[in-house]
């Protein structure tokens, strides 16, 4: 039953939904990393991400890949507006500030769902023609589709900038300095709001660039964010909290671990392998492969 | 839900007004009916759908129709001095515990008369047990798992047929194709972890073994999976003769667009309906369908059999924007029978209904349904609800089986291998 090639197949497959999930994960990490703040909302960034994706194919006739950059941008205003208007006040409670936060994120999750719900009908859409959709590369008896493949590089890309902005520049120096005390750097002249605000819009880019990508293959629907926020969820944990290079091993390690199940199991329970592995580090290496806390 | 002071104000006010008025006047009360359905999350397109079935059906009850249904022609049912049927929806979210939360809570607060639902079987059978417990009758529109009927339960009906008529349906027309020298031996199940797609794949491969057929692939995925890519290799390895999937839209469209990606084109597919009932899945895969057949349980063929069918169609349409579906087309259908034994039994007392529901005897022109009759056997279900199949012709369903009905021979295989 198992040929080289299925095993071959398999890997390779789970080796491109892998990368995807890293990229879905990288902002949830980002903005913890930063501010010890876990967003319940970030199913509903992706979901949101892929309707404005599919809004301007339907509308502006514009190519998922095109608009991808836009959809990031667009999110980028988002996640800060979402910081300077919303998290900002949860981040002042005097007490339970963690539960403040927690309700914070989830109301703004549920409000958002709703909204979708009532202007986009809860209709399943999906992007009919794309210059990625349907398409097949196929190396051998080895099919891989293109949307995943164009996710992939575009996960990879997505992680080697983020590795130059995060060691290379200013930016990414404030970035550190803020998630280390962000007390102290006011005292050299950082304002934390803006690095904040600036951090919430990367995580919201991010997810939004995945968003932009995954609308090629994936159906939409108001709820569409569910399923892979709790995978974006345990990414992050597998990979350690807060580290943003965490979310890229952790995703990889996701999806090779649910291909590699789905072999061996019956597939309704490739999970299984997912959360046997999650509880693994959680026991043995609790702040997770790459976390610093 | 927490009750708010407003909430509690509004609730006072009206059960005042009920209070006075029902003292001066004496006036027709309404018949309220609890109608239970995912509105929101992952099947909330079912929901918005369900809500104009049934509201076409209230319709109908409450206003005079020409129409050959029961209880069209009068206005509200004439056998309660012409009350009015009344709705109340109610979300389940598709999760059972919700349903039966919602079910409790219709009973206890709205006082339904009886109860509606649910599209997904898994939450039918939390809702039945909470409506046995009180003594209400449940009316399962358009749920299909076997083992529903087959709990005892006294106040439990289903008008429509189960997955095990559905299964033998196909059998038989794999049957019939094989007669005519088609080459079908091999088969592959491919269903969903709750109820539906466990009963469903059950009644399938016990038909396989008693009528000769091998199921070289009998896979189970979890309901919703953000990737079906391994499910699928499995399925080309199998490469059966027939696909049968039993699957909700959102995996039967992932399902179709994972096999486009991983090339994997079957030979023929006859699904268990549900989400290939779906005009959603059609509009966003339709163009990789061409040839798959579904069971259903209506048929807008029927319409120019029986007129009346095109003309409840346009009513619901100017209400949905789509046409009758396997499900819509239930639900309607669902209302009616209800509403109809209420009328009989002069009551909105759950036993009086109980056993109207129970002495209903409904002639298959009565409906808009191929059905021979609606008259539910001891467990509830009525027997003579016959499944017809459906081929996905260009962008239309056109039925092919069973030869009464059927309006164009099957296109088979689908895709020459």
């Amino acid at each position: 039953m198992l040929s080289a090639e299925t095993i071959v197949q398999s890997l390779a497959s789970g080796l491109l939904m892998g990368l995807l999930y890293g990229l879905i994960a990288v902002g949830l990490a980002l903005i913890f990393g930063l501010m010890d703040v876990v967003n319940f909302a970030h199913g509903e960034f992706l979901m949101t991400a892929m309707y404005a994706t599919f809004g301007l194919a339907v509308l502006v006739g514009l190519d998922p890949l095109l608009s991808a950059p836009l959809v990031a941008a667009a999110l980028f205003v988002f996640g800060a507006l979402v910081y300077l208007g919303i998290v900002r006040f949860a981040m002042r409670a005097k007490k339970n500030i963690g539960m403040v936060q927690i309700f914070t994120t989830f109301g703004l999750a549920i409000l958002m769902q709703g909204l979708a719900q009532f202007l986009f009908t809860p209709d399943y859409r999906s992007i009919a023609n794309s210059w990625l959709g349907g398409k097949t590369l196929s190396v051998g008896d080895i099919f891989l589709p293109v949307p995943q493949l164009a996710g992939a590089v575009v996960s990879i890309a997505t992680f080697g900038l983020l590795y130059f902005v995060i060691n290379r520049t200013d930016f990414g120096r404030a970035l550190e300095a803020t998630r280390e005390d962000a007390g102290a750097v006011a005292l050299v002249g950082i304002d934390r709001n803006r690095v904040f605000a600036i951090g919430w819009g990367l995580g919201a880019a991010l997810v939004g660039l995945a968003g932009a990508i995954m609308a090629t293959f994936f159906y939409i629907y108001p709820d569409v964010g569910s399923s892979f926020a709790l995978i974006a969820y345990v990414t992050v944990a597998l990979g350690g909290f807060g580290s943003v290079f965490g979310a890229f091993a952790g995703g990889i390690i996701i999806g090779l671990v649910e291909a590699i199940t789905a072999m061996i199991l019956p597939p309704s329970l490739k999970s299984v392998g997912i959360y046997s592995v999650y509880l693994a580090v959680v026991f043995l290496r609790p702040r997770g492969l790459f976390g610093s806390i | 839900m927490t009750i708010t002071r407003r909430d509690l104000l509004i609730g006072t006010a009206a059960i005042v007004t009920t209070a006075s008025t029902g003292a001066r006047a004496q006036p027709i009360q309404d018949v309220v009916i609890g109608v239970i359905y995912p509105f929101s999350g992952s099947s909330a397109q079912i929901g918005v759908d369900a809500k104009h079935a049934f509201n076409t059906a209230a319709d109908i009850i409450n206003n005079v129709y020409d129409l050959d249904l029961p209880l069209a022609r009068s206005a509200g049912l004439p056998g309660l001095g012409g009350a009015k049927v009344r709705l109340v929806f109610a979300d389940h979210q598709a999760d059972p515990q919700k349903g039966r939360a919602e079910a409790e809570r219709l009973i206890t607060q709205e006082k339904v008369s009886a109860i509606i639902g649910t599209y997904q079987s898994a939450v039918a059978v939390t809702v039945s047990d909470t409506t046995e417990r009180y003594q209400i009758p449940f009316l399962s529109a358009d749920n299909s798992s076997p083992s529903l009927h087959r709990r005892g339960l006294k106040f439990y009906f289903r008008a429509g047929a189960h997955d095990e008529m559905f299964s033998a349906a196909m059998f038989d027309f794999f049957d019939a194709l094989k007669k005519k020298g088609e080459r079908i031996e091999t088969l592959a199940l491919f269903h969903e972890d709750t109820i539906f797609g466990t009963d469903s794949s059950n009644a399938q491969l016990k038909l396989a073994g008693e009528r000769g057929y091998k199921v070289v692939a009998n896979i189970k995925y979890h309901a919703n999976s953000p990737s079906l890519t391994a499910e699928v290799q499995q399925l080309k390895a199998a490469n059966a003769d027939v696909l049968m999937p039993s699957s909700y839209t959102t995996d039967g469209i992932l399902l179709v667009k994972t096999m486009g990606e991983l090339g994997y084109k079957p030979k023929a597919m006859v699904a268990q309906d549900a989400g290939f009932a779906e005009k959603t899945l059609y509009d966003a895969v339709g163009d990789k369908l061409q040839g798959v057949i579904s069971r259903g349980s209506f048929s807008l063929d029927l319409a120019a059999k029986r007129p009346m069918v095109g003309k409840v169609n346009d009513l619901f349409k100017a209400k949905s924007g789509k046409d009758f579906n396997d499900y819509s087309s239930r639900q309607f259908m669902g209302l009616i029978v209800l509403a109809d034994a209420i009328n009989r039994a002069k009551s909105t007392d759950g036993e009086k209904i109980r056993a109207a529901l129970a002495a209903t005897d409904m002639p298959g022109e009565q409906t808009i349904m191929p059905w021979k009759r609606v008259k539910f056997d001891e467990n509830g279900q009525n027997n003579y609800a016959d499944p017809v199949l459906l081929q996905w012709v260009g962008s239309k369903f056109v039925t092919i089986f069973p030869v009464q009905a059927a309006v164009a021979e099957a296109v088979w295989p689908m895709n020459k291998g």
